[in-house]
């Protein structure tokens, strides 16, 4: 299949004006204007398929922010190649424009004062969408997203979670092949997250659009993304299922015991095995983690020398893994 | 056909954002005759005292006042708002919403242009051209065809010159987003209320050469009094288009820029 | 009094409008740009004569010391009281351990500092280009300064307690729109009082507007009698105490009214 997106070796330096504080290094850099480098991606390549869901992670500053405004043709790459749905998205062709568009979680590209539905109708206009067709597609996305009541409400009077309803409304008139969502869900509560996930799952799966999606909340990526690019630094450093990622990111694994009777102190430190450190324990609960290559034979030994009433085998939390990498700043 | 579609649907939207805010209509229309009355007793004071301003008469001073009042309403109208929200004081190149504008298959400065409508200003430009009947009445020598001829094409002129001054003065906003260039006009513009003969030197040096201001309200009033001919209005025409194909350039650099340099 | 906290709190609001300075100084030129455009409307008028017995450099004088005496006097905080009672924020002020009066003192003085700082040195530039006719006299000097400080506290109190309206009404900004109108036309702005035509003249000399901002400038740049600037200073005065009286009325209702209804 060919790719809809494909990038190679693409960077974006960032020119940053350089200025010490101070009357003198003011009037130096009228002359001698001195400018800080700044690498925010680094000759990153992957390519995605028609149809695919793709999360976007990594730490704030990361370059996932610029790789997507790469690809949406908002930032011109310093050097490489993009192509996305066959156009190359830096020269802002209409036709490409037509075909893709974004979501940006603390933004709103809606008209404030008036309902909507008005809103709707403006970008229907300049979309070129028949007015039939779009009241189809609008009455078709209100249906999966429970929003008929706020339809005709001033954007200004709606709470955050049912605008981002309308955001995704919005973005999805037109029907792009490639969509962009960043930070979709931010600052939203549950419930509504949820039904935004169940709503983009179906979109995807009636319509096969790409869905590009960056996301601080893991929630979002488990449910809706089956592959993850990390980037860290301006650097790809994953690229690869969500499930590959923990147990390429970590050496360990989580064991959860519980045992059938109280152990004091003194005796649970001394029944550890070589490689196991305790990180939670709530009464006769216990949360180990261990080196990966040895679960199974610490398993073994747990299992012999302890009345064990249950045991369990985890991958760690994506996050705390994740969040991990962030300080540390490696592999 | 697209396009016409296009501000067809920016107006309603506009005339819509409008309507959820009816208390501003009242003030609107306070604001408006106020101006106007403050506007006229200026002229009405000082002609109270003289009869002759540097050569031009009362008459002919009241015109350039109508002119002013004119082409102040049709920037109100559209140009200053679309811009306005590009730059003004919610400015969209600063809080990324502008995000929004590029992503969309339309021309980046049709939609700046034409985006946002106040028809209000509809009512100041009804006040402007009453005013200018005024002008007219109070004129000495009657009026040709001629005269309204020159007059509809430099109006015209001051207004293309005055939609490039703004394009390109909003423009700068990418290389230093946060000053706000266009309320520095909106203070100079105010010597356009008065035909700049009146002014010392180099103030009307600035205002022909430098920011041609002096164009947009004092041309018009020269050609609807005869002082000017079809020469000076084919000129002002040719300044305008230079002026625009500047700014439109300047615009489109600046988006550039946008591009390169946005975080 | 409070005044240590007073003067904490003017010292920091200062200190955090001077990181905004452009957009200070943008306001600044604003504000400057009609007394400017009036200066050059009578100067091309005077010419080479006078006009109602005023010189061409003594129109400059007036309109100098009348654009720094506008800035010392105009008060800003007129707008942002009326927005601070709507949309709640009083109570802020109401539990602070400062009097409110001080907290208005502390945007007052905090801001002129910031404005003077551009509108200075431009007037003493135009000073030098234009070589002004100045008479001195110690007298009106002194009695300039008290003028002063009384045409402050009158423009002052006076804006407060039409601001303050916004415990009833929930815009005044119309009335505010009218008070500056008024003040651009009878307070010596549009012309000095001296040569408004004979009714509106009349009139000028009872209204409060001009001793907001025309009656100081006329003691520096006027040659007024002893007799005249008694006269004045009597009316202006009285009108202070009415303004007081006003503001501090308006504001006990409009307290009581604002804890009845919950704020």
């Amino acid at each position: 299949m060919a790719s809809i997106i494909s990038v190679k070796d693409v960077s974006k330096t960032y020119r940053v004006p350089q200025r010490e504080a101070g009357l003198r290094a003011a009037l130096s850099s009228l002359t001698k204007p001195q400018f800080l480098e700044v690498e925010a991606v680094k000759s990153i390549t992957f390519s995605i398929n028609p149809g695919e869901m793709v999360a976007l992670i990594g730490p704030n500053g990361a370059g996932k922010t610029t790789t997507l405004k790469m690809l949406t043709g908002l930032l011109q790459p310093t050097s490489g190649q993009i192509s996305v749905n066959g156009y190359i998205p830096g020269k802002r062709g209409n036709d490409f424009l037509s075909q893709i568009s974004i979501v940006l979680g603390n933004k709103s590209q809606m008209l404030w004062d008036i309902p909507p539905l008005d809103t709707f109708q403006v970008l229907g206009e300049i979309y070129r969408i028949p007015k039939e067709i779009l009241r189809q597609r609008i009455d078709e996305m209100v249906a999966l997203l429970d929003m008929f009541e706020i339809l005709r409400k001033p954007v200004r009077n709606l709470s955050l979670g049912e605008r981002m309803k309308c955001e995704l409304v919005a973005s999805l008139l037109h029907q792009p092949k490639v969509l962009f969502l960043d930070e979709p869900t931010l600052g939203l509560d549950i419930s509504v997250q949820n039904r935004l996930r169940s709503f983009i799952l179906e979109y995807n799966l009636r319509y096969q659009a790409t869905i590009l999606l960056t996301s601080h909340y893991m929630a979002d990526i488990e449910r809706l993304c089956n592959r993850v690019l990390l980037i860290h630094h301006g650097d790809l450093l994953y690229d690869g299922a969500l499930k590959g990622l923990s147990s390429l990111l970590t050496n360990s694994k989580i064991i959860r015991l519980t045992l059938s009777e109280q152990q004091s102190e003194q005796q649970s430190t001394a029944w550890l095995p070589e490689g196991a450190e305790i990180i939670e324990r709530n009464h006769h609960n216990f949360t180990l983690r261990v080196n990966r290559s040895r679960t199974a034979a610490i398993t073994a030994e747990l299992l012999k020398h302890l009345p064990v009433s249950d045991l369990s085998v985890e991958e760690p939390a994506l996050e705390a893994v994740i969040d991990r990498v962030y300080q540390d700043g490696a592999l | 056909m697209y396009y016409l579609k296009l501000i067809r649907s920016f107006m309603r939207a506009s005339l819509q954002q409008d309507l959820a805010y009816r208390a501003n209509f009242w003030i609107n229309l306070l604001h408006s005759l106020l101006n106007l009355v403050v506007a006229l007793a200026a002229i009405l004071i000082l002609f109270n005292q003289i009869n002759d301003l540097n050569g031009w008469t009362f008459s002919a001073t009241v015109g350039v006042m109508a002119v002013y009042l004119i082409i102040g309403a049709l920037r109100g109208l559209f140009i200053g708002p679309s811009l306005e929200t590009l730059v003004g004081m919610g400015q969209e190149v600063w809080n990324g919403n502008f995000d929004f504008s590029l992503i969309r298959p339309v021309n980046i400065q049709f939609l700046v242009t034409f985006r946002i409508w106040r028809f209000f200003s509809l009512f100041d430009l009804a006040l402007g051209v009453g005013v200018l009947f005024y002008a007219v009445s109070q004129s000495p020598d009657p009026l040709t065809w001629l005269n309204w001829f020159l007059f509809a094409i430099t109006l015209a002129a001051g207004t293309l010159i005055i939609y490039a001054l703004l394009l390109g003065l909003s423009a700068l906003a990418f290389w230093s987003p946060g000053f706000l260039i266009t309320w520095v006009f909106d203070a100079l513009f105010q010597l356009a209320r008065y035909p700049i003969g009146i002014y010392p030197p180099f103030i009307r040096i600035l205002l022909t050469w430098i920011i041609p201001i002096g164009l947009i309200t004092t041309i018009p009033a020269q050609a609807l009094s005869g002082q000017i001919g079809s020469g000076m209005a084919l000129t002002s025409l040719a300044v305008a288009g230079l002026l625009l194909i500047f700014a439109s350039l300047l615009f489109h650099r600046g988006i550039r820029r946008y591009h390169s340099a946005s975080s | 009094m409070n005044h240590r906290g007073g003067l904490a709190l003017i010292r920091s609001t200062w200190l955090s409008w001077m990181q905004y300075r452009s957009f200070f100084f943008i306001l600044a030129f604003g504000w400057m740009v009609p007394p400017l455009v009036a200066m050059f409307v009578w100067m091309a008028a005077a010419g080479n004569g006078n006009v109602g017995g005023i010189e061409r450099s003594a129109f400059i004088a007036y309109y100098l010391v009348l654009i720094l005496v506008n800035q010392l006097t105009y008060s800003q905080t007129n707008w942002t009281v009326g927005d601070i009672i709507r949309e709640g924020s009083l109570n802020h002020w109401l539990i602070r351990p400062l009097s409110p009066l001080y907290q208005i003192l502390s945007s007052e003085i905090a801001g002129k500092v910031v404005y003077l700082i551009f509108t200075i040195p431009i007037v003493l530039i135009l000073v030098v280009l234009l070589k002004p006719q100045f008479t001195f006299s110690l007298n009106h000097f002194v009695i300039f300064w008290i003028a002063l400080f009384l045409a402050w506290a009158l423009r002052f109190l006076w804006g407060l307690w039409i601001a303050m309206l916004a415990f009833w009404a929930t815009r005044a900004d119309a009335l505010l729109a009218l008070q500056d109108s008024m003040i651009f036309i009878f307070s010596g702005m549009i012309a000095p009082v001296a040569i408004l035509p004979g009714a509106l003249q009349k009139i000028a000399e009872f209204l409060p507007f001009r001793y907001m901002v025309g009656f100081p400038v006329e003691i520096m740049t006027a040659n007024l009698t002893s007799q005249q600037i008694l006269i004045g200073i009597t009316i202006q005065s009285v009108w202070l105490s009415i303004a007081a009286l006003s503001s501090w009325i308006v504001w006990r209702k409009g307290l009581f009214r604002y804890s009845a209804i919950g704020g």
